[in-house]
Order: structure tokens, then C-alpha cells, then sequence
């Protein structure tokens, strides 16, 4: 069955992750946490966290079922990820201790808010 | 880093032969620039791969073999792992360090399989790596080699559909079978080890290990590639734009996921790779979803009985050019504390204006203040209603009207609901905050409207009025008509000199040629473009000016419509200098245009700057400032409001012959300059006049546009043109007065009539001519006329006509200057003169006298009698003067009433006290040196005050004395019944003393001054008069008499 189908009337309780803008509904960041970030975001069981690094405010849903063909997904810098549901934009910003860990880790934090773009 | 970077560069590795779209060159650049960037790990690892894809399964020894090597080939990250745990127990250490590299090896070994794997394609992969496990102990690494090659050479486009399953996790799970056995076996004493470490530890080692393990999963290649490398391709799939239901979007979106996800792995999957819609209420990409495939079949298949989408009636190919156009994302301005919102969801504030007061720090939700709609519970119906149905909640019903929370009426039905402080003035009630009235709420931005908010200006003053001083609530309505319009982006006209400051031609300016939408084409007019004509974005232009520019302020800001000059620029701020009120604001120059007209603008609606307007029944005012909503009026009072053009009743007409009177009573009309009387002395033009108040226009200062206003009686006229005189509003009597003309130099003022009566005094005077042809000589006066004098010259015999005004008059004996006009004094002697009949040399000590007089009056007037005049009304002066003089004048009979009925008034009093009291006995007294005593005893009364005198009876005793004297010497002297009449004439009998008794008291006591003046002068002088007949003793004792008491009496006075 469909694991990243969310019903209509569930829609309102779906959320983007900041990082890689994969949206998911606020229960399953919880049960599950981010399939792409969890390693670095640790969004599983913490509703903390999730409210930091999740945006209920996005636009643009993108349902990626190649993200190694699809050139939407390299676009939007999705190719390494799991295949699902994303967001074109996500607005809200990182906190910054996030922000920091991420930098430590050596991974580029591509905003997804629209302010990196103006970079290109 | 060193692994991360080992990593990437296998992912780079992997890159290139997974690159099912290897199309733009420049990719392949970017690849050989990171590998040459890389360390020599890269090809280690690299060359490590192909040998490990040709042995696919290697044993134990082997492995081991190259975990040294690896170990060996990456101190770097092997010390810095043992950095990490030197916090760790020193006991621990050496297994713990073991153990670790061991893992990380483990972890890297996985990594590598996967790179290998990665490096055989997908689908080929699984079936290889069964045959391989077949197949352990055969060779076959040539069969792999040339497969591999084979690959490379076909390319990706026959090996796409196995692609699809070149994903990580199979990866993963592939390699975990793939070691199965040696993974149990670690696995178990991993466990072990970590049972043994306390739970910090774990966490520390997780995370070490996880932390380390995530930048490899993908991240690497993502953030590397620029997206202008990312541009699509003819190898990449397509896009069709489907067309939809629109605000329906979304859910096809999910419909397609589910259909994607229920038919994974069967035979009929669906073939498109990705699917996307930008929709949105106020999207101009709604009503359509964007598929990408390979084929527009495959959509057909795909979309093939989902909901709401209609992909068989109107599909369009999107062209390549135009596919990243369709992601683009455009970043939503921050919201910033004070920016005004609209509120969408509480449906019961739908659309009302809120203003932000805080932001969270990941700007998803924001506080914000509204006006709340509350009821008090006032609808607070019963949850059934009278049909007995439930009352279903969230259906609005009508909603109560917007006003500021009170405590008094919550307190009224929901006292339990409500808790607060009222020091602070913050409530909460039913569960919501308040605050100085207002709702205080966090919400969502989402439920919040924060583009083209347009508040109005009733709106915003609702929210102004309820701060707690004044001073705010111009600010924010100011605020309010800036916001009006707020929302247009930078509005560029063609002829603007624009400068780029961001982007790649930062640094151009030009000047606009042409604006298209967001492009901007500009002219470039300096540096090495000169001349070019380049097409810019709009974003990242700003306007620019130079100092002393005429600009004027088109929006954005509050400053709207003023009109200046630039005197100032910092990056995009610009301060001017604005023409209207000479003030310096600071706008941004995207808000600014260059200005061909001067002033702002002068009028708003009928009601222009400077207009008298009516507010209400009571007040009116003038315009001081004309905003774009409003106009600011200086009222009657003196205090200026802002007002909406709706207030006010209407516009007063200007009346052109409104009349006013200043404080000295002249007339004063609109356009004459008044000044104030005290106060500021401000000067100022009067614009307006409403009853008493008067509206004036000064350009000294720019308060109010320079307007004040003040009483109309509180100003005195200053310009030569506003001085009406209403003395003077009818003909010039004083012009027309021949009296006047006779004696020009009398101050004109003060009671010229008397003075000038009988002959003119200059009839029979020595006189030095002043000027002309005849200036120096000596001459005497024969016959006058109002101006002019007949002259005959002692020099040269003849007589000449000579202006008035050239003549000095000379004393006949000393050849002093005299003053003719001036006093009784010398009249007396004149007289006296013209009473004896003539030049007689009896008559020298007349004159003499007079002279002898003259000094003493010299003194007195110039010291004492001046101020002691001037203390009276200085119109009296002279008829008391005359008075006194007149009394003994022969014309006195039409002149009396004069003196007494006078109202020179004052001294009404004085007079008589003049006449009676002292002048009556002095001059006998002196007039007799028998009189004498008298006299004393009337200089004792002096002394002693006037009760002595008054009472003294000096009086009737000098008069019992004298008057058997006077009335000889009075009668001898000048015969004239007119004479008696005042003075000696009720002397005679009774009188006399009645006089000196009723007067003296008031009279000497009132005005001492005056007494004691006239004491002497009468009796100087009336000696040298009465004596009319014995002239030399008058004088003498005149001369005497008049200083001495004189001194006393000022002295008395001062």
C-alpha cells in the first residue's frame, strides 16, 4: 500500500522538511523521522526538533518516483533521495545550532526557502 | 574530511558511469576538476573498486590485507578519530580504537561494495552477483571487465529501465547479505563492547559513527554541482502540463504518488519520473500539474483515471528552455515586527488588519495584534437552539464589530474567565491574551495575509488610537497612508538613471531606455560598456541620483509626495532636503523620481494648503499640510490635528474686507503685517481673520507652514500699509487746522487751541534769522501770519517776509535763544510789555524780570515741571499752564471756562488750587514786602504739608492782608472784570478762601507737585503782573519767590 499518499482531509497536518523538502505528515516525521536527514536532524520521536526543522509552510508539491532519471528531481537537487513527495519551496530557516551541526558535517544546507537560488 | 572527500569522489566515480545523461561537457569538466582536486586517495580507492568488482567476493585474508592498506592510506582520519576519544578511558582506549576502525572499516568496506555495485549496472548486478556467487571459484574477470566496458560504451539510454534500481537501499541490503557471516560475527562482539560502555559512551560512538556516516549518503554530489550545469537537455525526460481542476492540484499530486507506490513492482509500473504542481490561489501556474516521462504515452497511462485531472483534453509539451522556469522559487520576504497583515483564519477575524509584533526565529508563525471581536458572552445562546438542533460550531455567525477588550464588560459575565494584571493592562480571557486592549495571538504565517495588505487609514487609526500617549498616533497614521499601495514592486520609467548593484553587471549605470515587465533595458553611459544597451532584471537595479537633485518622493514611504533635493546618499538611502518644509528625510531611492515640479502637493480635494476650514460649530482652522489622505490644521486655539478631509464641515471662503481692530484700535485687514504684542513678537502677514482670531503667515519659521494664529487684539499693526489709523480715517483734521499751522511747533497733540490765542507771540520779538540769504541777521518780528513772519532787519532796515519755522527768537537783553511758545513766563513779560504799551524803558525790568524768570522757569521745566507734567495726562499740562497764565490774562473772559471747565480734567482739582491757593496770597505776599509773613506762613504750610496749608490760612491770611493790596494793585494792573472773575474776583470777598480751603487739601495733596509749581510760578509772576503798576519790586521778590518754593515742593514731590 501506499506509505506517502496523504488523504485530503490529512493534508493539513503535512509538513516539509527544511533540508531536503520532502513533506510528510507531522506523524510520520515522528514515527519515522526524515528518510533523507534523520542521520544528521534526529527528527524521530522528538517533536522538538521536528517543529524546528519542518516547515508547515511549502508550495509546490513534486512527486518524485525516479529521483536518479527525473530531471525535476536533479533540478531540484532531490537525486540523492528516496523517492516520495517534496516541496519546491519550503519556507521557514534552520535554526542555527542546526544550521551549525550541518555545516560540521560537511554538508552544503541548500535553503529551500527560494534565497539560495538568487545565489545562482 | 578525508573520508568524506575519498567519498565523494567515488560518488564521482559512480557519477560517471551512472550518468544516464551525460550530455553538457562541461559536467565531465567539473568531474576532472573535483578528481584533480582529490588527494591521491581518489584513485586508490578508484583502482581498489576494479579490482574488487573483478573479485566480487574476496576472503577474509584479503580483506584484511586491504583494510591495512587502507588504514595505512588514511592517517589523517585515523588521528583524528583518536582525538576523539581521548576523553575516553585510557583502558579502553587501545580495544575501543580497535574496535572503531574496525566498524568504520566495516562501514567503508559496505560503501565500497556499493561503489562497486554501483559501478555494475543495476539489474545486470543482481543477476551477476548470483552467478558470481555460483560461480565463486571461476574465473571471471575477464567476462566482467568486458562487461563493464560494454557498458560504458553503450551508454545509458539502452540500460535506462535497469537503472531505475540503482538505489541505495538495495545497495545496502545487497552488501549486508553479501558479508553475512562476517558481519554476525562483529556484530556480536560489537555488542558486546557496547554493553560494556555506559550509555553516554554509546550515544557518543553512535553519533560519531552515524554523524560520520551521513555526508557520504548523497550529499556530495548534490551540493557540488552548480545548477546552471543541471539545465535540462534533450536526453533528460520531458514535461507536459496537464491541465486540472483547479485548487485540486495537490490531491492529483498525491493520487499520482499512490498510484505510483501501489503499482511498484509489478509489471505495469507507472512510467513517468516525476510529477509536480505549483498551484495556489494566486499561482498563475494553477489549474495544471506538470508530469515529467519519457513519452507523452506514458502520461496517458499514468494519469488514466485519476480525479480531476484531464490529461486526454489539453496537454502541452513545456519546452526545454522553459522547464527550470517551472521550479523557480521565489523567496517570501520576511516578516518584520511592525509590518502590517491581514489575519485569514480565525474565521471570525477573517480579514481584519493585524500588526506584527514578533516573528519566531525560523519565521514560520508569527505574533501579531488584532482588534478583537468580542461578544462577552453576550450570544453566549445555549448549545441547542431553539429547533433543538445542536448548534454546529466553526459556522460563523454574525460576527460582533471590532472593539478593544475591556476588563469592566468581561468582568460583567466571565469573571472567572478572565486573569490579568491591570498594572500592565494584559488579560487573558476565555483563553486569549490581551494587551492594552488588543488580542494578542501567534499565528501561523500561513493564515496570515501579508502581501498587499493595503490597510486603510480608518483601520490603522484604530490601531494608533489605543496607544497610550498621543504623540504615537500621528506617526502611525502617517504610517497608514504609506502603506497604501505598499505593494508595488520598484516601478522603472524610461529616462531613469538606474545603477546595477547586484548580480553580474554590478557596478553598470545607464539610463533606462525601455521596461518590459522585470527587464530593464538600459543605455550603459559610463565605464567600459559605455554605449552597450543591456537588458537587465528588475531586481538588483536601484535608482540613481546625485546630490542636488530635485526629486520627489513617489511611494513606499510615509514621506509620499514630498519634493527635494538630495543631499545626501548612502547606498540606496537618499536624504533630501524637502521644499515644502525645509525638513531632511531619508527615503530609500527606489521611492524616489526625479521632480520637474516644485513643492509638494499643495491640495487635497477643495482644501488646499492655507485655507480656512470649519472642523465644527466652534472651531475653525487653517491648513498647514496636505497629506495624500489627510490634511494637518492649525485650529483656533493654537494646536494642530490631523483630519480627514471628511471631517471637515467645510472650506470657509476668504473674506476680503473682514476688518479687524489691533490693540491700539487701528484697522487691520487680510494681507497687512501685524507683529504680536509680547509674547514672541512674531510678524507675520494676515491670511486669514475669524472674529477675534487672526491667522498669520510668516516665513521666519516653518512650524505649521509658518501659520499662526494669535488675537486679533494682541497685535499691533507695523507695515506703513496696514496702519489705518481711526484717528486718521477721515480727513486730516490736524491738517486742516489752521490753529495748528500757526504753531507748528507745538506738539500738535496736545491742545493746540489755547495756546495759540490772542496775538501771535512772535509779534515784537528780537529774532535771529536761522537760514536763507539772511541767515545771521538780527532782526524783529513786526506782523505774522499762520507760517510766516515780517521781519524788520536791524542791519539793513527793511522788512522781510521769512518763514516761521528760520527764526530764533532772541531775549531783547541777553541775546538768548527763547522759547515764545513755550511758557506763560515769557509771555507774562510780553505781555506785560504789550500791556505797558510798549518798549518802555520801565518796561526793561519787566523784561528783565521776565528773563530774571526765565531761568527759574528754565530749571523747573527742564528738571522738574517735565516730569511732573508728564506724570499728569500731558493734554492737561498746558491748559493748566494756560490756566494759570490765562487767569491773569486780560482775554481771560471767554478763556476761564476754558481752564475750569477744562476737562483736563486731572487736575479739575488742581486748578483751582492752583488759582486760589498759592498764586493768590504769593503774589500779594511778595507783591508786599509787608506780605511777607504771609508768605512765610504759606511756605511753612508748604512744609508742614497741606493741611497746614490748605487750612492755613496762609491764605486768608496773606488775602485778609493782601487783599486790601491786590485787589488795589489787581485793579490797578488790569482793570479787566474778566481778570476777577476767577482769581481775585471771588478773592475779593469770600472766595478766596473758600478756595484755598476747599482746594488746598484735595488739591495740594493729589499732586503736591503741581502745587508747589504753581505756587511759585503764579506768584512770580502774578508779582511781575500784579505789579503791573509797581514793576520793580515784582520781580525782585518774584525771582525770589519762585525758586524757593519750588525746591521744596519737588522735593516734596519726587
Amino acid at each position: 500500500m501506499s506509505e506517502n499518499y496523504v488523504a485530503p482531509g490529512q493534508q493539513r497536518y503535512l509538513r516539509a522538511c527544511m533540508v531536503c523538502s520532502i513533506v510528510m505528515t507531522y506523524a510520520r516525521f515522528r514515527d519515522e523521522g526524515c528518510p533523507n536527514c534523520e542521520d544528521f536532524l534526529h527528527l524521530q520521536g522528538s517533536p522538538d526538533q521536528i517543529d524546528s526543522c519542518t516547515s508547515q509552510v511549502f508550495e509546490g508539491i513534486i512527486t518524485i518516483a525516479n529521483p536518479q532519471k527525473s530531471w525535476v528531481a536533479k533540478w531540484q537537487r532531490l537525486d540523492g533521495y528516496v523517492k516520495g513527495v517534496y516541496a519546491t519551496k519550503v519556507s521557514g530557516q534552520l535554526p542555527d545550532d542546526v544550521r551549525t551541526t550541518l555545516e560540521d558535517d560537511g554538508i552544503q544546507y541548500i535553503p529551500r526557502d527560494g534565497s539560495a537560488t538568487e545565489a545562482d | 574530511m578525508a573520508s568524506n572527500s575519498w567519498q565523494f569522489a567515488g560518488a564521482d566515480d559512480e557519477s560517471d558511469d551512472d550518468n544516464f545523461n551525460p550530455a553538457p561537457a562541461d559536467m565531465s569538466d567539473e568531474e576532472n576538476n573535483d578528481n584533480d582536486e582529490e588527494t591521491t586517495h581518489n584513485h586508490r580507492p578508484a583502482g581498489k573498486t576494479v579490482r574488487q568488482a573483478s573479485s566480487p567476493v574476496p576472503d577474509e585474508e584479503e580483506e584484511e590485507e586491504e583494510h591495512d592498506e587502507e588504514e595505512d592510506a588514511r592517517p589523517a582520519k585515523r588521528s583524528r578519530r583518536d582525538h576523539h576519544d581521548d576523553d575516553e578511558d585510557e583502558e579502553q582506549d587501545e580495544e575501543e580504537n580497535e574496535e572503531i576502525d574496525e566498524e568504520e572499516e566495516e562501514d567503508e568496506e559496505e560503501e565500497e561494495d556499493e561503489e562497486d555495485e554501483d559501478d555494475v549496472h543495476g539489474g545486470n548486478r543482481r543477476k551477476r552477483r548470483n552467478k558470481d556467487r555460483r560461480a565463486a571459484f571461476f574465473d571471471i574477470e575477464a567476462e566482467v571487465d568486458d562487461e563493464d566496458e560494454g557498458e560504458d560504451e553503450v551508454g545509458d539510454g539502452e540500460e535506462i529501465e535497469d537503472f531505475i534500481d540503482n538505489a541505495h537501499p538495495d545497495d545496502i541490503a545487497d552488501s549486508g547479505r553479501l558479508n553475512d557471516d562476517r558481519r554476525h560475527r562483529e556484530l556480536d562482539r560489537r555488542r558486546e563492547m557496547e554493553a560494556s560502555l555506559d550509555a553516554e559512551k554509546q550515544a557518543e560512538i553512535l553519533r560519531e559513527r552515524y554523524g560520520k556516516r551521513a555526508p557520504a549518503r548523497g550529499y556530495g554530489d548534490m551540493a557540488i554541482v552548480p545548477r546552471r550545469l543541471l539545465l535540462p537537455s534533450v536526453e533528460d525526460p520531458s514535461i507536459w502540463a496537464v491541465r486540472c481542476k483547479e485548487g485540486k492540484e495537490r490531491e492529483v499530486i498525491f493520487s499520482i504518488m499512490r498510484r505510483i507506490e501501489e503499482r511498484m513492482g509489478t509489471k505495469n509500473e507507472v512510467p513517468i519520473t516525476a510529477a509536480f504542481e505549483r498551484g495556489g490561489i494566486n499561482s498563475v501556474m494553477k489549474g495544471y500539474i506538470y508530469v515529467e516521462a519519457q513519452r507523452q504515452n506514458d502520461i496517458l497511462v499514468a494519469l488514466d483515471g485519476i480525479l480531476n485531472v484531464y490529461p486526454r483534453s489539453n496537454m502541452h509539451l513545456v519546452e526545454i528552455k522553459d522547464m527550470p522556469d517551472l521550479l523557480r522559487v521565489i523567496k517570501t520576504p520576511n516578516l518584520e515586527p511592525g509590518a502590517w497583515v491581514r489575519l485569514k483564519k480565525p474565521a471570525k477575524h477573517a480579514g481584519d488588519l493585524a500588526q506584527v509584533i514578533d516573528v519566531t526565529e525560523n519565521g514560520l508563525e508569527a505574533r501579531v495584534r488584532f482588534i478583537p471581536r468580542l461578544d462577552y458572552g453576550v450570544r453566549d445562546d445555549p448549545v441547542f437552539q431553539a429547533d433543538g438542533k445542536r448548534k454546529r460550531p466553526g459556522v460563523p455567525g454574525p460576527r460582533p464589530p471590532q472593539r478593544l477588550f475591556s476588563e469592566a464588560e468581561a468582568r460583567k459575565r466571565h469573571p472567572r474567565y478572565l486573569q490579568g494584571n491591570p498594572q500592565t493592562n494584559s488579560w487573558n480571557y476565555n483563553g486569549d491574551d490581551f494587551e492594552n486592549g488588543f488580542q494578542v495571538k501567534d499565528i501561523k504565517i500561513q493564515q496570515l495575509e501579508v502581501k498587499n495588505v493595503n490597510p486603510t487609514l480608518e483601520e490603522v487609526t484604530k490601531f494608533a488610537s489605543g496607544a497610550e500617549d498621543g504623540t504615537e498616533n500621528l506617526d502611525l497614521k502617517a504610517l497608514a497612508a504609506t502603506l497604501k499601495d505598499s505593494a508595488k514592486s520598484v516601478a522603472y520609467v524610461p529616462g531613469d538613471i538606474i545603477e546595477v548593484y547586484e548580480g553580474e553587471q554590478q557596478g553598470v549605470i545607464g539610463k533606462a531606455t525601455n521596461v518590459q515587465g522585470d527587464i530593464v533595458t538600459l543605455q550603459v553611459t559610463e565605464g567600459d560598456l559605455a554605449g552597450r544597451t543591456i537588458d537587465v532584471p528588475n531586481k538588483g537595479l536601484r535608482k540613481r541620483f546625485r546630490i542636488g537633485d530635485h526629486v520627489k518622493v513617489i511611494g513606499g514611504s510615509r514621506f509620499r509626495d514630498e519634493v527635494g533635493m538630495v543631499v545626501k546618499i548612502v547606498d540606496d538611502r537618499v536624504t533630501l532636503l524637502t521644499d515644502q518644509t525645509n525638513t531632511e528625510i531619508t527615503v530609500f531611492s527606489k521611492d524616489l523620481r526625479e521632480a520637474s515640479d516644485i513643492g509638494g502637493q499643495g491640495s487635497l480635494g477643495q482644501y488646499s494648503l492655507l485655507d480656512l476650514v470649519q472642523l465644527d460649530a466652534t472651531t475653525v482652522g487653517c491648513i498647514v499640510k496636505v497629506d495624500r489622505e489627510s490634511v494637518v490644521v492649525l485650529d483656533q486655539n493654537g494646536d494642530t490635528k490631523q483630519v480627514q478631509p471628511s471631517q471637515i464641515t467645510n472650506k470657509l471662503p476668504k473674506r476680503k474686507f473682514a476688518v479687524a481692530a489691533d490693540r491700539n484700535g487701528s484697522e487691520i485687514r487680510l494681507d497687512d503685517v501685524v507683529r504680536e504684542y509680547g509674547g514672541q513678537q512674531r510678524q507675520g502677514k494676515i491670511i486669514h481673520i475669524h472674529r477675534s482670531y487672526i491667522f498669520l503667515h510668516t516665513t521666519t519659521t516653518n512650524e505649521n507652514a509658518g501659520v499662526f494664529v494669535t488675537r486679533a487684539n494682541s497685535v499691533t499693526t507695523v507695515a506703513a500699509k496696514g496702519g489705518r489709523n481711526t484717528a486718521t480715517a477721515g480727513p486730516d483734521l490736524s491738517a486742516m487746522n489752521p490753529a495748528l499751522k500757526r504753531n507748528p511747533t507745538a506738539s500738535g497733540k496736545q491742545m493746540p487751541a489755547p495756546r495759540t490765542f490772542g496775538p501771535d507771540r512772535a509779534i515784537n520779538q528780537t529774532v535771529v534769522i536761522r537760514r536763507g540769504g539772511y541767515k545771521g541777521l538780527l532782526g524783529i518780528v513786526k506782523d505774522t501770519t499762520d507760517t510766516h513772519a515780517r521781519v524788520e532787519l536791524h542791519s539793513r532796515g527793511k522788512i522781510i517776509t521769512i518763514p516761521k519755522a528760520d527764526l530764533s527768537f532772541k531775549d531783547k537783553v541777553t541775546g538768548k535763544t527763547i522759547d515764545i511758545n513755550q511758557r506763560g513766563g515769557s509771555r507774562g513779560g510780553f505781555g506785560g510789555g504789550g500791556r505797558g504799551g510798549g518798549e518802555f524803558g520801565s518796561r526793561t525790568p519787566m523784561a528783565s524780570g521776565g528773563s530774571d524768570r526765565t531761568p527759574a522757569w528754565g530749571s523747573s521745566r527742564s528738571t522738574a515741571r517735565t516730569p511732573a507734567w508728564n506724570r499728569d495726562a500731558g493734554g492737561s499740562r498746558t491748559p493748566a499752564w494756560n490756566d494759570g497764565s490765562r487767569t491773569v490774562n486780560p482775554y481771560d473772559g471767554s478763556r476761564t471756562p476754558y481752564g475750569g471747565a477744562t476737562a483736563y480734567g486731572g487736575i479739575g482739582s488742581r486748578t483751582p488750587a492752583w488759582h486760589s491757593g498759592s498764586r493768590t496770597p504769593a503774589p500779594d505776599s511778595f507783591g508786599h514786602g509787608s506780605k511777607t509773613p504771609a508768605w512765610s506762613a504759606g511756605s511753612d504750610s508748604w512744609g508742614s504739608k497741606t493741611p497746614g496749608y490748605g487750612a492755613s490760612a496762609p491764605t486768608p491770611g496773606a488775602s485778609g492782608d493782601a487783599w486790601g493790596y491786590t485787589p488795589g494793585a489787581s485793579g490797578g494792573g488790569n482793570s479787566s472784570s474778566a481778570y476777577d472773575a476767577p482769581t481775585p474776583g471771588g478773592g475779593l470777598s469770600a472766595p478766596t478762601p473758600g478756595a484755598a480751603l476747599n482746594a488746598p487739601t484735595p488739591g495740594a495733596y493729589s499732586a503736591p507737585t503741581p502745587a508747589a509749581v504753581s505756587a511759585p510760578t503764579p506768584g512770580a509772576w502774578q508779582g511781575g503782573w500784579g505789579s503791573g503798576g509797581d514793576a520793580v519790586s515784582a520781580p525782585t521778590p518774584g525771582a525770589l519767590g519762585a525758586p524757593t518754593p519750588g525746591a521744596p515742593g519737588y522735593a516734596d514731590d519726587d
